[in-house]
């Protein structure tokens, strides 16, 4: 057969398949001129490729990334809160989730159990935004669930879990099992994170942020009307 | 107030895969900008405006269907239904003599090169360069590319071919 220059093209960009493919290729392997032909062609997307290739590579300039970015800038106290630290649903997001499948978190099994006092010392008092360092029990966030108690998630030298309010004290909702012991950075996070997607799906709305975290402390974690 | 502040806030909180996939595909849509339109302002422009009507018709974007050809499909249509038709009305051929004058002076051969890219592609019919960008730079099979364009494949192909013919003799690749 003799290919079309259409063909050629084709075979050069690798867009053939099946018999086409085979016919094409057995009459360039054929024929030193079609093979020039598809060398030629393949030298024109190597220097084109090239050729655009830097810009693809460089940084996105600000003003564009921000026009898909725009209610960040908007919210100012969010962008304030998250720059204190406490983790927020974005953040859990990411990274973390990729990490969390480490750990199996239980939930339900339990449900008897309320959290062991210091914990609930430490649920009862802390902020996730000003806590020290070297706390015990770190507190990663806290959210509301759909009842509209107030839940928090927090990580223990033990264990991390999520805790929920309710007039007993602080009722553990999900428990994050035999991770701290292994004590390797990497598990400590895995385990924080899958904490974090569990508390994403419990949460009725977007993580509590530092004033209104310290609104329900003051108010003794008492969920509204009760 | 409060309720509106509340609702910016709720937004962002959750994850937004739809701004995310756009923030994702800007590198290569500013690439594929940058072949169709002529200069970097031009380019810039095409850019906002394509991310302006994405995030305006965003509920006309399927969720679970191809982000990046929807994208790709909307910027060239808004090079070919506005940029273009507003560069052609205040065309001048200042950047082609700027061209052939970098080209004529003989300096950094690099630099020579490139610029005979440039140049070899803003020769090109719009609808071959669009087809060369779509294949040979943006790596879209010749079915997608096709679908971008909104024609047959082998209208594509064709397209393609003369568009690819015309920049080998342009750029003294001819084999």
């Amino acid at each position: 057969m003799t290919p079309t220059p259409e063909q050629i093209a084709a075979f050069a960009d690798g867009q053939l398949e099946g018999a086409e493919q085979a016919q094409v290729g057995a009459a360039v392997a054929a024929d030193p001129a079609l093979a020039r032909q598809v060398e030629a062609h393949r030298a024109l997307a190597r220097r084109l490729g090239a050729h655009f290739a830097p810009i693809a590579a460089e940084p996105v300039p600000d003003h564009l990334a921000a026009m898909l970015a725009a209610p960040k800038v908007v919210d100012l106290a969010e962008a304030r809160a998250r720059r204190k630290g406490p983790p927020r649903w974005a953040w859990v997001a990411g990274p973390a989730l990729a990490a969390s499948l480490v750990l199996a978190v239980s939930l339900g099994q339990r449900s008897s159990d309320y959290v062991s006092d210091d914990v609930a010392l430490a649920l009862d008092r802390q902020l996730t935004s000003e806590q020290a360092g070297a706390a015990t029990v770190r507190v990663l966030l806290s959210f509301r669930d759909g009842d509209g108690s107030f839940c928090r998630a927090y990580a223990a030298s033990g264990a991390s879990g999520i805790a929920c309010r309710d007039d007993e004290g602080w009722k553990l909702q999900a428990a994050g099992q035999g991770e701290a012991q292994s004590g390797t950075e990497y598990r400590q996070a895995g385990s924080e994170g899958a904490i974090m997607a569990r508390a994403q799906a419990m949460a009725a709305g977007p993580a509590l942020d530092a004033a209104e975290e310290r609104a329900a402390r003051d108010g003794g974690w008492r969920k509204a009307g009760s | 107030m409060r309720r509106f502040v509340l609702s910016i806030r709720k937004a962002k909180t959750l994850a937004d895969p739809f701004a995310d996939g756009i923030l994702a595909l800007l590198p290569r849509l500013r690439r594929f900008a940058a072949g169709l339109a002529r200069d970097v302002a031009e380019a810039d422009d095409l850019c906002q405006m394509t991310i302006e009507r994405a995030l305006r018709s965003r509920d006309r974007w399927q969720a679970g269907t191809r982000l990046d050809s929807w994208m790709y499909r909307m910027m060239r249509n808004i090079w070919i239904d506005e940029i273009r038709a507003r560069t052609r009305r205040g065309e001048t051929f200042e950047a082609e003599e700027a061209g052939l004058a970098v080209g004529a002076s003989g300096g950094q051969e690099e630099r020579v090169g490139l610029g005979d890219v440039d140049r070899a592609m803003a020769r090109l019919p719009d609808e071959q360069r669009e087809a060369v960008l779509l294949v040979m730079v943006e790596g879209w099979s010749y079915k997608e590319a096709a679908e971008i364009v909104g024609c047959p494949v082998g209208t594509l192909n064709s397209r393609l071919v003369r568009g690819r013919d015309a920049l080998m003799t342009l750029l003294g690749e001819a084999a």
